[in-house]
């Protein structure tokens, strides 16, 4: 009986022992949540800064456009048939009164004045698909729900 | 640590479990009560919008790549209430700058804002200009009054400007009639604007737009409407206008119209008429054509077309054979058909002749004739291949397909063979004629007018290409009338004639009935003529409306329509018939 007594006090902690573990025991998890806190507020803060970024070009697209449209539009009137006339007239021209007037040669390699040909962009030759990545859309949360959802799916997976 | 201590930190523990415990319970129950859907909804109104996005209308070009239609930037003028200062002041610069009214904007600006008034609009379609005005007043009274404790200072704090596109049309009235508007609500009107509606405004698409970054979600890219090209020259169009007011003031006509029109392809080059309207003043509109002018007389105003309908009457006889260029016919000045007595356009009675005097004379007396020998059978059958009485199928809206009365109607007598042998008792429009005539211009083959020559949606081309829609003359018939008609100009010395250059055309004199018959003296003068005969290019048509200095279209319309080739083989650099054959010839 003592030989027990003798091996367990002999292995067992001091109470200053215990009390340092368990304290130590909850440091560590205060410092896991408060590394978890924190990777998710640098993504989620990420994903907000790039997200009003993203707000901010659909404003500058959509400026833009409406700039190109109001340019377009401004040329166009500069140049249009009854300005360039008036122009013409300001700098001395005057419409050909009659045939004698014109004079016809051949000029070797002319090529007849053309329509002018439709500026198509090029068309996308796939279906669209989205191209924002969930990088910038997905929280961590998020994240995590679709590895626990989808655990098939090997976290170093590259998506396309 | 003592008994007493312990005691204190284990119900203080349990205190805490309780609260969490609570909360935790309390979250559950929310979020399964019959209220969760209300909070949901509050929760979803404040994190984001539907957002209806307009593409933007697709543009209009000429041949060239000149642009006819486009768009340009306005704002929408809206207060946001929580930050008015002063609604009077707003009222005021409002009514002043943008004309907007004073009592309604003081109205929507003196609200008290709540959370169901948060922003009105005060005034809509503001121009850039007038925008800039607004901006700069409200800097100066920020600057002048910048010291002033009055809480009713002149202010126009709170004013918002919300821009979007409107159409403009820069080249104001050019080709208005072929081009039609745009309404501020964004539907197309007459012409081009209405015909292609759908496909100009493109598809407007409903997404959601989230307030909070975090939930940013990608907006489809909503393509603009579909672009045209059209076959309008603007330079040819311009010309034709110059030529046709022109026109107008010399010979007193109330309106007119001329179509230029490649006979090869069926791409009108110009379609000039009256009255025309400045499209970016469309709202104009009811000042501009009274009641009830139509928008565009060459697509949508039926009329007897008088002589220049012989042509089609004479091809149908060269080409069922009933006649030839040299068939003998005396004019006894009177033909009777059906119980009617045709006279000739001059009372007279002009003698022997052949079929090409009876086009040189525009002999009515001949003409109703040789509609007798080809029969009403083959004599309607024709017109209708020609497509008189029919649409056209030219793409533009408001077309209207004249009326053949045809044997079998109850409308439709013997008489009726004779009259309409001249261009009487049958009526079509300009588009309508043009295209039949381009049967004799094209080889015997008639060709869809067409004013759009591509499409461009979505990123791809659509090219519009030339359609026979019928052959109703053989090509021997179509050289053999064509021939016919530029001799009949020659020996008649026409003032039509253009030097240098071949033309064959038929002048046209139609009594304008009126309910009770051709009791007026008003008449329609008309011209129709095409060329170089030996490779026609073009085929114009000119039509004045009671024309008062003269009532005969060989004195009216004939000159316009050698003023309109002339400037026409300059722009379309035609060089003349021996130049032409010269080059050709490689000499």
């Amino acid at each position: 009986m003592d030989s027990v007594q003798r091996f367990t006090q002999a292995y067992s902690q001091a109470p200053w022992r215990k009390q340092v573990q368990l304290i130590g025991l909850f440091l560590l998890g205060l410092i896991l949540v408060a590394l978890v806190a924190g990777v998710y507020l640098n993504v989620t803060a990420r994903a907000a800064t790039i997200g009003r970024s993203i707000q901010g070009m659909r404003n500058t697209i959509e400026n833009l456009e409406r700039r190109n449209a109001d340019l377009e539009s401004q040329l166009a009137g500069l140049t249009s048939n009854g300005e360039m006339q008036a122009r013409a007239t300001e700098l001395g021209f005057h419409p050909i009164d009659s045939e004698e007037q014109v004079f016809y040669i051949v000029v070797p390699g002319y090529v007849e004045r053309q329509a002018a040909p439709m500026d198509a962009s090029p068309a996308p030759a796939l279906p669209r698909v989205k191209t924002l990545s969930p990088d910038y859309t997905q929280s961590l949360f998020d994240w995590l729900r679709e590895r626990v959802f989808e655990p098939a799916a090997p976290l170093s997976e590259v998506k396309p | 640590m003592t008994q007493e201590s312990s005691w204190r930190y284990t119900t203080l523990g349990l205190l805490l479990s309780a609260m969490a415990l609570f909360i935790v319970v309390q979250m559950v129950r929310i979020q399964l009560s019959p209220q969760a859907e209300v909070f949901r909804d509050q929760g979803n109104a404040y994190s984001g919008g539907w957002q209806t996005i307009v593409p933007a209308r697709g543009e209009i070009f000429d041949r060239w790549g000149h642009l006819l239609a486009g768009n340009t930037t306005v704002y929408e003028v809206g207060v946001e209430l929580s930050e008015v200062q002063n609604p009077s002041t707003i009222a005021l610069a409002l009514n002043a700058i943008v004309g907007a009214d004073h009592d309604e904007v003081y109205a929507a600006a003196s609200q008290e804002p709540s959370s169901t008034a948060v922003y009105r609009v005060l005034a809509d379609f503001v121009t850039e200009d007038q925008k800039t005005r607004l901006e700069q007043l409200a800097g100066e009274m920020d600057v002048a009054y910048q010291d002033s404790k009055d809480q009713k200072r002149p202010s126009l704090a709170g004013l918002r400007f919300v821009p979007h596109l409107q159409r403009s049309y820069p080249e104001k009235e050019l080709a208005s009639n072929v081009l039609g508007f745009v309404n501020r609500q964004g539907r197309g009107f007459f012409g081009v604007e209405e015909k292609f509606n759908d496909l100009l405004a493109g598809t407007p698409q409903t997404v959601w737009i989230p307030a909070d970054p975090n939930r940013v979600e990608e907006i489809p890219d909503i393509p603009p409407g579909a672009s045209l090209t059209l076959t309008i020259d603007r330079a040819v169009q311009s010309e034709m206008e110059a030529i046709l007011d022109q026109a107008l003031a010399t010979s007193g006509a109330e309106n007119g119209t001329i179509l230029v029109m490649d006979p090869r392809t069926g791409e009108i080059l110009a379609m000039a008429t009256t009255p025309r309207l400045d499209l970016n003043e469309y709202w104009r509109y009811a000042e501009v054509f009274v009641n009830p002018t139509p928008f565009n007389r060459a697509v949508s105003k039926a009329f007897e077309p008088g002589s220049v309908f012989k042509v089609l009457t004479m091809s149908t006889a060269l080409d069922t054979g009933t006649v030839k260029p040299n068939t003998p016919f005396l004019d006894t000045g009177v033909f009777e058909i059906g119980g009617a007595i045709i006279h000739n356009w001059d009372g007279g009675a002009w003698g022997p002749q052949d079929m090409l005097g009876c086009m040189q004379h525009s002999l009515n007396v001949c003409l109703a004739w040789v509609a007798s020998q080809v029969g009403a059978d083959q004599f309607y059958a024709h017109m209708q291949k020609f497509g008189i009485g029919h649409l056209t199928g030219v793409d533009l809206a408001g077309e209207v397909p004249g009326r053949l009365k045809i044997p079998g109607d109850n409308d439709w007598y013997e008489a009726d063979l004779g009259t309409n042998a001249f261009g009487q008792g049958v009526s079509v429009t300009p588009v309508q004629l043009v295209t039949a005539v381009s049967a004799l211009a094209n080889d015997g083959k008639m060709v869809t007018p067409r004013v759009v020559k591509s499409v461009l949606d979505k990123g791809r081309v659509y090219n519009t290409s030339p359609q026979v829609v019928g052959m109703p003359i053989t090509a021997e018939t179509a050289h053999k009338i064509t021939k016919m008609l530029a001799t009949s100009l020659e020996v008649e010395s026409s003032v039509a004639l253009v030097d240098g250059y071949q033309v064959a055309g038929k002048t046209g004199t139609a009594e304008i009935p009126t309910p009770l018959g051709y009791t007026s003296s008003a008449t329609n003068a008309s011209f129709i003529g095409w060329g170089p005969v030996d490779d026609p290019r073009f085929l114009v048509y000119i039509w004045l409306e009671k024309p008062t200095t003269s009532p005969w279209g060989s004195v009216v319309a004939a000159p316009v329509f050698h003023d309109a080739v002339e400037r026409l083989v300059v722009l379309m650099n035609l060089p003349p018939d021996n130049v032409r054959k010269r080059l050709i010839n490689g000499q």
